[in-house]
């Protein structure tokens, strides 16, 4: 999973810096508008370690707005799921308020909180936490009538219960909707850096873009790239484990 | 104890024409009672609304006496994934009931997997597995739709007769398209046909053999012709 991923990102960098010295050779353009081979590499010499260390960074406030927007879906999609008066209400609130782009409320957040630590987490959480809420509410919000009608007719029913039932029936949804927040994550924290903090791999491509140097900017996506591809496969193999731990039999004999 | 039906019509509220008509019997505590019926007549929209009693669907039609726990158990039903069958059947088993569970798991021939998920057994060991757990719990009536399919006839028999001996004082209604088996096995036989027949619903009386029965041929060809005529 987490090799799949990285060969993967690989290949389509590699085919974007071809597409882009195919036109810039094509074009006869200069090093200045689009970098050659040799320019990329010797600023990836310069550069890349620093990078590497700006992303790593941007990955912290990353899987800590991803963990707290995980948190808040599941908390609202359990409280969203019945078809109660408040449910409905969670439900159509979320609806309606994923509609509006997250990311033009980056100013006023930029306003009230200035640049800084905080700003950057709530912007992570918020680009991740919509898309999350909605699969969770629809996962929450379907009974799996099948198994939890025994439960129901005998009086055992509780919300805990019924949320692990629905979880468990829902696991690969889940798993996958969790691992491709990651990159919405990681997209809104890079946005809040771009627009405005000091820290980061998006303060350091905003740096690279008022000088127009292409080629910062090349090695700064193969470093968010590499990294983003490793935080993914490793969800997706935590995800893969805890499906295997509960879904595999323990000790039982295979009928 | 005992449950009437007094004029029970049904629709559902999509469709223009009712599933139940005009419905009049009763049933009495105790006995393994059946109903039966073509497919698409309505059975498992009965037992629906019977097992959600008065307060359900059914409303003022149905009236009971000395019955307030009804249960409903159907083929379809799955036991969560997430540990074994036996773990599963622990749980939701009243201490007092433990004895009942370790002799239901005999009879009912499940003890070889209970280590086993639900997801592994076949159609009739998963069939089995459900209805133990609502024979463990504490119930008057029992609806068991379909609860059988899938069990080969012979351990069917043996469960069914078991059923009858271990709960002597309890009311079931099972639900079955086999017709030998319901009219060889059960007390009262409901036979419901489709609305507009004319033919409401029956009650026919079926052999209710018990353990150690000898069979008849000529009575229970007279109770096969009987429910025959009847759907």
């Amino acid at each position: 999973m987490l090799f799949r991923r990285i060969y993967q990102f690989l290949i389509v960098y590699c085919l974007g810096v071809t597409g882009l010295l195919a036109i810039k050779y094509g074009a006869g353009l200069s090093n200045y508008v689009i970098p050659g081979l040799a320019l990329i590499f010797d600023t990836a010499h310069r550069m890349l370690a620093g990078y590497f260390l700006d992303v790593l960074n941007t990955l912290s406030v990353t899987v800590l707005g991803q963990m707290i927007s995980i948190f808040m879906a599941f908390f609202v999609g359990i409280i969203g799921r019945k078809s109660s008066w408040a449910g409905s209400f969670i439900k159509v609130m979320a609806y309606n308020i994923q509609a509006y782009p997250i990311v033009a409320l980056a100013p006023i957040i930029f306003i009230l909180m200035g640049d800084g630590f905080l700003s950057r987490l709530l912007i992570a959480s918020m680009i991740c936490y919509f898309p999350l809420l909605l699969s969770v509410l629809g996962i929450m919000a379907s009974p799996i009538k099948d198994i939890e009608h025994f439960y129901i007719a005998t009086g055992r029913m509780r919300w805990q219960l019924e949320v692990k039932i629905r979880a468990f029936e829902n696991l690969n949804k889940l798993t996958t909707v969790i691992a491709g927040s990651s990159t919405l994550a990681m997209a809104g924290t890079i946005v809040a850096e771009f627009i405005a903090a000091d820290q980061g791999i998006g303060y350091s491509i905003r740096i690279a873009l008022y000088q127009s140097d292409l080629a910062c900017i090349l090695v700064a996506l193969f470093s968010i790239g590499i990294i983003i591809s490793v935080y993914q496969g490793i969800l997706e193999t935590v995800g893969e484990q805890m499906k295997n731990k509960w879904f595999t039999p323990k000790g039982g004999d295979l009928i | 104890m005992r449950f009437e039906c007094r004029g029970l019509t049904f629709t559902y509220p999509e469709a223009d024409k009712p599933v139940l008509e005009n419905l009049n019997f009763s049933m009495a505590a105790p006995g393994f009672n059946a109903v039966f019926g073509p497919s698409g007549v309505g059975k498992t929209s009965f037992a629906r609304i019977l097992a959600g009693g008065n307060n359900g669907p059914g409303g003022d039609a149905l009236i009971y006496e000395g019955i307030s726990t009804i249960l409903y158990s159907y083929n379809q039903e799955r036991l969560p994934g997430w540990s074994c069958t036996g773990s599963h059947l622990e749980k939701v088993c009243p201490p007092k009931n433990s004895d009942l569970r370790k002799e239901l798991i005999k009879i009912f021939k499940v003890d070889a997997f209970l280590g086993s998920r639900f997801s592994q057994l076949s159609m009739g060991q998963q069939n089995r597995m459900n209805l133990i757990r609502y024979l463990i719990q504490d119930f008057d009536l029992l609806i068991l739709d379909e609860s059988l399919a899938n069990v080969d006839e012979a351990l069917r028999e043996t469960i069914v007769l078991a059923i009858k001996e271990i709960f002597p004082t309890k009311l079931f209604l099972y639900i079955s398209h086999n017709l030998m088996e319901v009219a060889r096995f059960c007390k009262d036989i409901l036979v419901l046909s489709h609305p507009g027949k004319g033919k409401g619903a029956v009650v026919v009386q079926g052999q209710n053999y018990k353990t150690g029965y000898t069979a008849t041929p000529q009575a229970i060809d007279r109770s096969m012709l009987e429910i025959m005529n009847a759907v």
